[in-house]
């Protein structure tokens, strides 16, 4: 397809959010460049900016799809806070599965560096970074959840739909699939109405596509994981 | 509300005090949450709370709708339209008019500190909110009889006590029937929510606390007579597509129920329209005849 997503993950130094002291917490920044399409030239890539952005909270938000405990540095102090730069670089369709997918791999992909806190005489804290760059811990991303867009055309629906199909399907359902097959959101986004009866096959359908989906991804994931620094590096839209 | 600079704001952060009771470990919050227990044990999962709906209340208004439901969550939702489109054609496609929504909630809604009136969290939780309206009701309104027109609706939530996005669709979706706008049918909003717990059922219209307590939540809006779901929102914690289907059920079946007491509330403002129009009517004939 015509669909390009770059992710860039980013570690910095935070103070956890009240509610939860002893965890840290991702934000999600999204940027529809004007590259896309021209709709998205200056303020105009705003809307669909924060409405992917909300869709991406929502579906982090459940506890259980990122260890956020393993992101605590010092409870009510210091976190790591991620922050999950979206790029839309070209718009094909199927939006939403596409970035789930990035930010799947990229969270894969995240190396926080292992800090230690050393406590002083007077009792203040100071925070060490450990020398060694491969010194760092790996996020567990088999419970991050992605997203599968099933467009309603006609009767049936469609998964992973393009432009073209996109323009003729008046409503879509966007699940967010585990590995294991648990759904952990859903929305509905369109101007047309679902059938309930619909509805449920559509979940059916798209707990098994996301299943396959993730198999595949982590399939990929592990190629790559492990060909390590002898991977060539190909030039990416390639 | 303009910020009045010699108003003494208070400090920028201000946090309640309950986070800090938490952590010194009073015991007087066990008792508490005890006595939340007990009370919420008995509640059938499938009971819906009462709800009062009331249409045109609202004199400068086309429409107006004021919903409250038992657990204090109330929405008071105004609807204005057709007017003629600000942007001609820039956005939307010529042939079908745009319903513009807006969600705001009073500062002292919540249970939590007030929301700083301009913050930016608020407006994001404002505008998704806002978003979520719009996707229940665009199914439910015939915009393509309102060509290069808008429709404006804006509700205001005075109380959360739970399930207010979908108190909010219900009395949208009165105001603009009550209003006069053509739709296909009225768009009623129901809320469900899952406790924590291994074997934890779905529960309908949740209030506050359960609300707060929730692992998993879900607001569903349905068009009765067409049986037709108009926006289905949820997140939380995964469970297979069985589990979700069956509080899908559920949350239709609520907004089954929820209809008829919509459609009275309707019936009444229409007919307490057409009593003032007449009782007008016969008092300028008098004054003309007199």
């Amino acid at each position: 397809g015509h669909t390009d997503i770059l992710v860039g993950v980013k570690a910095e130094m935070g103070t956890p959010k009240l509610e939860k002291p002893d965890e840290g917490y991702l934000e999600f920044p999204v940027d529809c460049s004007a590259n896309a399409t021209p709709e998205f030239e200056g303020r105009g890539g705003e809307e669909l900016g924060t409405e992917i952005a909300n869709t991406l909270y929502r579906v982090f938000s459940s506890e259980s799809s990122v260890d956020l405990k393993s992101l605590c540095i010092n409870p009510r102090e210091h976190c790591w806070v991620l922050y999950v730069d979206v790029l839309l670089l070209e718009c094909g369709g199927n939006l939403f599965d596409a970035i789930s997918i990035a930010v799947k791999a990229a969270l894969f992909n995240t190396r926080i560096p292992k800090v230690r806190v050393l406590e002083d005489e007077e009792g203040s804290k100071e925070i060490e970074l450990s020398d060694d760059p491969y010194d760092c811990i790996r996020l567990n991303v088999d419970d991050v959840p992605c997203i599968v867009t099933l467009s309603k055309i006609g009767y049936r629906h469609v998964v992973d739909a393009t432009l073209q199909e996109e323009a003729c399907s008046l409503a879509s359902l966007l699940i967010s699939v585990t590995s294991k097959g648990a759904l952990t959101s859903m929305k509905k986004v369109g101007k047309g109405s679902l059938d309930p009866e619909s509805i449920f096959e559509m979940m059916e359908t798209g707990k098994r596509v996301g299943k396959s989906l993730h198999i595949a991804l982590q399939k990929i994931l592990d190629e790559e994981e492990s060909l390590g620094t002898s991977r060539q590096k190909v030039g990416f839209l390639g | 509300m303009p910020l009045d600079p010699r108003r003494v704001r208070g400090p920028e952060e201000s946090q309640p005090p309950e986070l800090w009771a938490a952590a010194g470990e009073v015991p007087v919050e066990e008792d508490g949450a005890g006595e939340e227990e007990k009370d919420a044990a008995p509640r059938d999962p499938c009971d819906l709370r009462p709800l009062f709906a009331r249409a045109g209340l609202l004199s400068q208004a086309e429409g107006s709708a004021y919903v409250e439901l038992g657990g204090g969550t109330k929405v008071l939702c105004a609807a204005w339209g057709p007017r003629e489109a600000a942007e001609p054609g820039a956005a939307a496609p010529a042939g079908t008019g745009r319903l513009l929504c807006e969600f705001r909630r009073a500062p002292f809604a919540g249970r939590g500190a007030r929301w700083r009136p301009g913050s930016a969290s608020e407006r994001e939780a404002e505008r998704e909110a806002a978003a979520a309206l719009r996707e229940a009701l665009e199914p439910a309104v015939r915009l393509a009889r309102y060509p290069r027109a808008r429709l404006a609706v804006s509700a205001l939530l005075l109380q959360d006590g739970g399930s207010a996005l979908a108190a909010a669709i219900s009395a949208a979706a009165l105001a603009l029937a009550d209003a006069g706008v053509e739709m296909y049918d009225l768009a009623v909003g129901c809320a469900l929510c899952r406790s924590p717990g291994p074997a934890a059922a779905w529960m309908l219209q949740p209030g506050e606390p359960e609300e707060r307590r929730a692992v998993a939540r879900l607001t569903v809006a349905l068009l009765p007579a067409l049986n037709q779901v108009s926006a289905v929102l949820g997140g939380g914690q995964g469970s297979s597509p069985d589990a979700w289907a069956q509080a899908l059920r559920l949350g239709l079946d609520g907004c089954h129920r929820l209809y008829p007491v919509l459609r009275q509330s309707l019936l009444r403002a229409a007919r307490r329209r057409d009593a003032a129009a007449a009782a007008a009517a016969t008092a300028t004939t008098a004054v003309a005849t007199a």
